[in-house]
């Protein structure tokens, strides 16, 4: 094995594995109808369980948020919602790793992109489009970009997130040496709850081919 | 839910010690390392709380047990021990957690302990660690979580309360098949249920009791008294000598005690300035903690100082099957008064037969403080660990001198004879003399990450020699020998504490999203309180 020119490439294969990946259930059909129920609303998410982003090196976030607007649409892919407002971290709560505390600032609006539709589980599959996010630990900066892979399960109100290595990309990492460069492909996993910001009541979307 | 009493001390436990070799003069730039002895409280208090989980709140009951001392004199630092935290949490959790295909469980307890004194308050977070656990079939889960709390001294007389406020509990979950599952981790948040006894009274400490303590009073060693040290052994007793109580090495986070966290106004500014202008990889970062004086059973206490530090790049470490290592060099130059030295501060210690001898010094360098931090990442699991020594060639020079009561001309030039000294642990690299300061930061992936990191700061500890003063007398007095008999000598543990760094070219300063690390004028937000 030849470990010191390769440790870049397991690396991702290895975070991607035990990231788990989502499986596509062979049910799931592309649609070109989305009824987002209510629509148009606003809505909110709160992280359950605790977010891991990866640049090489793992953060951890025991705190995020998400607020936005979704509606109903039509074509495959699918813009459901907007994204405006993504929080990781807070005040009390900032972003870990053993680089330091690292900050994340979101550039809005991001996209929830919905692809196929498996009626029997109530699970859309899709992702989260137009990530932009400025990073940085101590002098470290970079600029993540791309998108991130999830699903929506509508008896759960789960948004997952589960980015695979290759979604997401870094531009101008400065100051961050060997750990962060424009090689590095990183990740981003979690979990959140989303409801309706009006009612807390949880939404849905449904794909159709009428 | 039933709910003992919140604190329900036992009968007081009387210590048994019979050391009485030290006394100390208390001033404020002295804390001793011995407490009084006034007999111990030990605590066991059971507390209803609310716990969210993934299904939603769910009521658990946390039990937690400690031993406070029975009293304790104004100023005197102190650290509850033997700290258990135990949670218990319902079925349904076990339930939540199962459903993430989880069937093993590694938690670790942050809780949020109120601190009050009259009207100064403060929290400290009492961290503690379970070991690994498999999850229950059925029934509800229980986790018992043990480690090391921070101390606390209350600045004036009157009581000092502790109360049970928020609890984190950090869950890292293992399937029991890593094949088909991977539950990850997940941080359960708890609050205290309003129904709760007394808001969550735990203990309450009276300080100051106007029973001064006296020069003989029964003591034991402070937390930072280092043992098994060959020197100095005609001042030692055998009941003087007791394990550290804190590991050196042991991951440590800040923590603030009442009335000690020092204002912005009383810190000197931490500053870049034409002098010293910043680079993009500029930071800036507070330091304070004590360095015990061995031969005199006391510590120094270093006030907070400005350190200015130019953040090196990671570079790819060796290569190998296991990990992968990054290493970073940084270095960096205390900044009081344009200078690269600490601000100065005052010790007073008893020596020779008691006379009170009060010092004024100053740390000053003879040249860069260099930062090596070495991160490695465990490929197999993910977790990391940044292992950072600070190698510092520090003087001491002293200022000013008083003995029982007289001021003793040391003149301009009273310093020891070299740098303090340590055991480098690569002596090869890094010759010559100089202090070394060692902490470790690690995370668990999913997990937040704990323990010294150069970037967030924490706590730095390590062992100094004490060289001999030199240059110290006027007039054809010479104080040298005086200085290098009472506080020259090996086995002098340092205990630093370095706040969260302010990068000067990516300031963040505090917002609703954001823990701030830099004030407006881009001096370090976080003012760290020392640590015994």
């Amino acid at each position: 094995m030849k470990k010191s020119i390769r440790r870049s490439a397991l690396v991702v294969c290895a975070a991607a594995s035990a990231l788990g990946l989502a499986a596509v259930p062979s049910s799931a059909v592309p649609s070109t109808v989305w009824t987002v129920s209510p629509s148009p609303a606003a809505f909110k998410a709160v992280n359950v369980g605790n977010i891991v982003l990866t640049a090489t090196i793992p953060m951890t976030c025991t705190t995020s948020t998400a607020a936005g607007t979704m509606a109903s649409t039509t074509g495959n892919p699918g813009d459901v919602a907007d994204i405006t407002t993504m929080n990781f971290g807070s005040s009390t709560s900032p972003c870990t790793s053993v680089l330091g505390n690292v900050t994340t600032t979101s550039v809005t609006p991001w996209d929830v992109v919905a692809l196929d539709y498996t009626a029997s589980t109530g699970v859309t599959k899709g992702y989260v489009g137009n990530v932009k996010a400025n990073v940085t630990a101590g002098a470290c900066k970079f600029t993540v970009t791309g998108k991130a892979s999830g699903t929506y399960t509508n008896s759960t109100g789960i948004l997952a997130i589960n980015s695979t290595s290759g979604e997401l990309t870094v531009t101008n990492p400065v100051n961050c040496g060997a750990v962060v460069t424009t090689a590095t492909k990183p990740t981003f996993k979690g979990n959140y709850a989303v409801t309706v910001a009006s009612t807390g009541a949880i939404p849905t979307i449904v794909g159709s081919n009428p | 839910m039933k709910a003992k009493p919140a604190a329900a001390p036992r009968a007081p436990r009387a210590r048994v010690r019979t050391t009485s070799i030290a006394a100390f003069v208390v001033l404020a730039a002295l804390v001793p390392t011995t407490a009084s002895a006034s007999g111990t409280q030990e605590i066991e208090a059971e507390l209803p709380y609310v716990c969210t989980l993934p299904s939603g709140p769910l009521p658990a009951t946390v039990r937690l047990s400690a031993d406070f001392p029975g009293r304790a004199a104004a100023g005197e630092a102190f650290t509850p021990s033997d700290v258990t935290t135990t949670v218990e949490l319902p079925a349904q959790a076990v339930a939540d957690l199962t459903a993430r295909g989880a069937a093993e469980v590694r938690a670790a307890t942050r809780l949020a302990v109120g601190v009050a004194q009259n009207s100064a308050t403060a929290t400290a977070t009492w961290r503690g660690s379970a070991e690994p656990d498999a999850l229950p079939a059925s029934g509800p889960l229980t986790l018992i979580a043990r480690g090391d709390v921070p101390s606390v001294a209350g600045r004036g007389d009157g009581d000092l309360t502790f109360s049970a406020g928020a609890l984190a509990i950090d869950l890292a979950l293992g399937a029991a098949d890593p094949a088909t599952a991977d539950p990850g981790s997940l941080t359960v948040d708890c609050a205290l249920a309003e129904d709760a006894p007394e808001q969550g009274l735990l203990a309450t400490v009276p300080v100051g009791t106007g029973e001064p303590a006296p020069s003989g009073s029964p003591s034991s060693p402070g937390p930072v008294e280092t043992s098994g040290a060959p020197d100095d052994a005609q001042q030692d007793r055998p009941g003087d000598r007791e394990p550290e109580r804190q590991s050196d090495r042991s991951p440590k986070v800040l923590e603030n005690t009442p009335g000690a966290a020092a204002d912005r106004d009383e810190v000197p500014p931490c500053r870049y300035d034409e002098q010293h202008p910043p680079t993009d990889v500029s930071l800036n970062a507070y330091v304070t903690g004590y360095a015990n004086v061995k031969k005199m059973k006391g510590a120094a206490y270093l006030p907070p100082s400005c350190v200015l530090i130019e953040q090196g790049l990671p570079a790819p470490g060796p290569a190998d099957p296991e990990y992968l290592i990054f290493d970073t060099v940084s270095y960096g130059n205390f900044h009081y008064r344009e200078r690269e030295q600490t601000p100065p501060f005052e010790a007073t210690f008893l020596s020779f037969d008691f006379a009170p001898v009060k010092a004024t010094m100053v740390l000053e360098q003879t040249g860069p403080l260099r930062i090596d931090s070495r991160m490695k990442m465990r490929l197999s699991d993910f977790t990391t660990i940044t292992d950072t020594y600070v190698r510092a060639p520090l003087i001491v020079r002293v200022l000013d001198l008083e003995v029982n009561g007289t001021r003793l001309e040391v003149g301009s030039q009273c310093r020891t004879e070299t740098s303090l000294t340590s055991e480098d642990p690569d002596p090869a690299n890094f010759p010559g003399d100089h202090l070394v300061l060692y902490g470790r930061g690690e995370q668990i992936i999913g997990l937040p990450a704990t323990g010294y990191l150069l970037l967030s700061g924490g706590v730095l500890s390590g062992e100094t020699a004490i060289p001999a003063f030199t240059g110290c007398g006027t007039d054809g007095e010479d104080l040298d020998r005086l200085l290098t008999a009472s506080v020259s000598g090996p086995g002098n543990h340092i205990k630093q504490v370095q706040g969260q760094t302010c990068a000067i070219a990516a300031p963040v300063f505090p917002s609703p999203e954001n823990e701030g690390q830099c004030t407006e004028d881009l001096q370090p937000y976080e003012i760290p309180v020392a640590e015994r």
